[in-house]
Order: structure tokens, then C-alpha cells, then sequence
């Protein structure tokens, strides 16, 4: 089959993906810092001494990382209004929606840092008469940041792509304006192909990024 | 000063501390021997409280380390009181464990403002004569990993002595170490003996045993076997099995000796 692509036609629109990217980096960022203000703690949570203490941050992280996060937006979008009566609009709800998700894969990041600081340097903090808390927050965790960042950026990009979803619940970003540019100049093999470049655009920076830092730690270590 | 009791200890099934009796007095510096695996290691951790025990108790300076009675039931003590008791008591391990992301000096000052709550500038002052002491002043801001293993060792020494502590814990602090740097962590120990610490030390070294430690403890699948000044313990020992664990252990080591003293 020959098909005739005429991606000039994109020419024209660019704001329209412009417009896209910016929802899209807006939904990221909300949701990464969302991401990060859950997380963090729950990930330091999970790792205490008390399986007690543990417990309801584990079914939290393991609720969430069980459940797609397509049905995550869709239900707080559509069902907590009914029972709550209180109701986000679109883009807040995807942010939201989207910031508790990573919020579990975060704090699964978090905890592997602090697993992966040396027992000693736990048991040496302890020998001092370090309180736990203040043992993780002057030894444990400048040690284990280092050992985050690589993942959380892939985690960040990783929240990129997912933000397509909001266009499930119309909020405007990238997926939501081409479905929309669509619509008017019926092209959706160029409209579609050029989204998928914008994407790879946009998010392959971070990947390459986390990369690049992992292979750097794994050299000096 | 340390007065432990019918100390035992087991993970599940298997027992790694059985009845352990031992008392340590100010200024003594008592060295425990014993093939890996008999629970050398496992007796310190009990000290401090890293491990817990499950019988028997650890007494400190007359408080008992870990536990409080109530109403004639074994409670674990409460964080602050275990972590100002581990405060009181300076651990050295195999390993040396310093703060990999702080300086030499900010792995000295650590304890003393964090858990002492001492002044910023006192706490230098004393850091940085400890670490004169045991002569590494010159590297107060290297970072850890830029130091030799003895070197490592010799500042983690000083880092538990920054907290001003009334008994010292060696967990076979030479036994990482490459050959040639063995001598000079003695050393550091010697001469912290002959200044009259109170030490409590784990160690394959029975040389350094023999000639500084004031009593020598013989352990054997988690229970001591002798106890006796090193002496008795090394040249007439009375146990069949400390007479075996010896020649075993002579035979090897024997051929090199450290000769930490100068």
C-alpha cells in the first residue's frame, strides 16, 4: 500500500502541540512533586523495624503499583465525586490521581536506596547512640540519594508518557490535542507519527540522563 | 564496671550464646579468642544492645543494657535510654564503617554534637587532638576512601573515643586489613591500653593478646571455655580444647609476627 504522508499539513498546528507539551510537562511536574512529597516518606516508612508500623504503607505501595493507573483516573474522576461530593477538575485530577501512583514506585525507589547503604554504616550510626530517625536523615539517606537519582529520573519520564491518560478524562495534553487536530484535518497517520516524535523528544532526554548517571556512580564505586 | 550473667542468645533453633558469664573491671583489657563462628562477635553486639539477647543479662555500669523489668516481666527498654547507653560504650569493627560522605573530622564530631549535644567548637578541639593522637591529623578532610585500611581503622578508633567512652569494643579490628598495616591499629591500641581504657577485644592476633590484654576469655561454639591471664591461657592452658584451638592456631600464625608495639 503507498501512502502519500503529508506532514506539511502538521506545519501549520504547531502550536496545537506546543499547547500539548506544555499540559503534558504541567501534568509531569505536578505529579512528580506529588510523586516525591508521598514517596519519600512512605519509602522511609517502609523500611522501620516494626512489621506493624510497615504494614499500611506496604498495602499502599503494593495497592497501587497492583492497580493500572488508567483505572486510578477514571475512578477518582468519576467515582469519589459520588461518594465524597467533592469534585477535581480534569487536569488536578490527573495530577493528583497520577502523584499517588508514582507516590508507590517512588517509595520502592527510596527503600532500595536505603537497602542499599552498607549494614555497617547503619550499625555504626547505632554504636554512637543515634536516634532512628536522626540516623537516617544525617547517615543513611545522603548516602542513599545518590543511589535515587538515576531510577527517579527514569520514574519522571516514566510519568511523562503516562500523562496521555488524561486525555481518557478530556484534559488537554498532547494526546487530547492530536485526537482533537485529528478531528479537523483528518490526518491521523501524520498527526499520530508527529506525536510520537514530540514524545520521544521530550522524555528520550531523560532516559539518556539516568543512564548516563548510573554508569557514572557504577565507575566511581 | 561490666558484669554479664547467664548471658544466651539463639536465632530459632540454633544457640549462639549459652550462659555466658564475664566480668570486666575498670581499666581491664580482656581479649576474646576463639575459632569464627563461636560467637565472639555476637557477645560484643550484645554489649551495645545491636543484638538482643534472649536470657541472662549485660550490665553497665550497674544499669542493665537493653531491658527494664516490668511488673516482673522482660521489656525491651525505651530508645532513649538504649542509645544513651550505647553513647557510653565506643565500638570499633572489622570493617571501620566511617560515614563514607563526611570528612575525617566530621566522622569524629558526629556523636559528640549529634547524640552529646556538645558544642560545635569543643567538639573540634577534642577531634582534633584525638586524631593527633593517633597521627592522622593531616588527613582531618579526606574523606574516608582515601584512606588506607589501617589508617581508616586508626580514625575509626578515634571516632569512638570522641565520645568519651568508659569501656572500648574491638570487634577483630585488624582482621581486614592487609598485613603490613596490622601493626600500626595495634599500636593504637596499645597505647590505649597502657593509658588505661577499659577494653573489650575480639581478635585473632595472639601476640597482641598475649602481651596486652590482662585477661584472655577462650571461646567455643558460644561458651566460654577458660578464662585466664594470658600467661596461663597461652603457655599452660587447662582446657583440652583450648590446648587444641592453640596449636592450631599457633602453628599458623606463628611463623609471622606484627610486632605492633614499636
Amino acid at each position: 500500500m503507498q501512502y502519500e504522508w503529508q506532514f506539511h499539513l502538521i506545519y501549520n498546528y504547531w502550536p496545537v502541540f506546543a499547547r500539548g507539551a506544555l499540559a503534558t510537562l504541567e501534568i509531569t511536574l505536578g505529579a512528580t512533586v506529588l510523586g516525591l512529597l508521598i514517596g519519600l516518606p512512605v519509602g522511609v516508612m517502609r523500611t522501620a523495624r516494626s512489621p506493624w508500623l510497615r504494614l499500611p504503607f506496604s498495602i499502599y505501595v503494593e495497592f497501587f503499583r497492583a492497580t493500572p493507573a488508567l483505572v486510578q483516573i477514571v475512578w477518582l474522576y468519576y467515582c469519589f465525586p459520588i461518594l465524597f461530593g467533592f469534585k477535581l477538575d480534569a487536569t488536578a485530577t490527573v495530577i493528583v490521581a497520577l502523584g499517588i501512583h508514582s507516590g508507590a514506585y517512588i517509595a520502592e525507589i527510596v527503600r532500595a536506596g536505603i537497602n542499599a547503604v552498607d549494614r555497617g554504616q547503619f550499625m555504626a550510626a547505632r554504636a554512637i547512640g543515634m536516634p532512628y530517625i536522626k540516623m537516617l536523615r544525617r547517615i543513611i539517606l545522603p548516602q542513599a540519594i545518590e543511589k535515587m537519582i538515576p531510577p527517579f529520573i527514569n520514574e519522571f519520564a516514566n510519568l511523562m508518557k503516562l500523562s496521555t491518560l488524561g486525555s481518557m478524562i478530556a484534559v488537554y495534553e498532547l494526546l487530547q490535542e492530536s485526537n482533537n487536530l485529528i478531528a479537523t484535518i483528518y490526518r491521523p497517520l501524520e498527526v499520530y507519527t508527529f506525536l510520537a516524535l514530540v514524545f520521544f523528544v521530550i522524555t528520550f532526554p531523560w532516559i539518556w540522563l539516568s543512564r548516563r548517571l548510573e554508569n557514572r556512580m557504577r565507575q566511581s564505586a | 564496671m561490666l558484669s554479664i550473667k547467664q548471658l544466651t542468645k539463639a536465632y530459632g533453633a540454633h544457640t549462639v550464646l549459652d550462659e555466658i558469664d564475664l566480668e570486666i573491671a575498670t581499666k581491664d583489657v580482656v581479649a576474646v579468642i576463639g575459632p569464627s563462628g563461636s560467637g565472639k562477635s555476637t557477645l560484643l553486639k550484645c554489649i551495645n544492645f545491636l543484638e538482643p539477647y534472649q536470657q541472662g543479662e549485660v550490665r553497665f555500669e550497674g544499669q542493665c543494657v537493653g531491658y527494664r523489668e516490668a511488673a516482673g516481666k522482660r521489656r525491651e527498654a525505651s530508645d532513649r535510654v538504649i542509645n544513651r547507653q550505647r553513647a557510653r560504650i565506643g565500638m570499633v569493627f572489622q570493617n571501620f564503617n566511617l560515614f563514607g560522605h563526611m570528612s575525617v573530622l566530621d566522622n569524629l564530631i558526629e556523636g559528640p554534637i549529634q547524640v552529646l549535644h556538645e558544642p560545635r567548637a569543643s567538639a573540634i578541639e577534642r577531634a582534633e587532638r584525638l586524631l593527633d593522637k593517633v597521627g592522622l591529623l593531616d588527613k582531618r578532610d579526606q574523606r574516608p576512601s582515601r584512606l588506607s585500611g589501617g589508617q581508616q581503622q586508626r580514625v575509626a578508633i578515634a571516632r569512638a573515643l570522641a565520645m568519651r567512652p568508659s569501656l572500648m569494643l574491638f570487634d577483630e579490628p585488624t582482621s581486614a586489613l592487609d598485613p603490613e598495616l596490622v601493626g600500626e591499629v595495634l599500636a593504637t591500641m596499645r597505647q590505649l591500653a597502657e593509658e588505661g581504657m577499659t577494653m573489650l577485644i575480639v581478635t585473632h592476633e595472639m601476640e597482641f593478646a598475649r602481651e596486652v590484654a590482662t585477661r584472655v576469655v577462650f571461646m567455643e561454639d558460644g561458651r566460654i571455655v577458660e578464662e585466664n591471664a594470658p600467661e596461663r591461657l597461652f603457655v599452660s592452658p587447662e582446657n583440652p580444647r583450648t590446648r587444641a584451638f592453640l596449636a592450631r592456631v599457633l602453628r599458623h600464625h606463628g611463623h609471622h609476627n606484627h610486632n605492633g608495639a614499636r
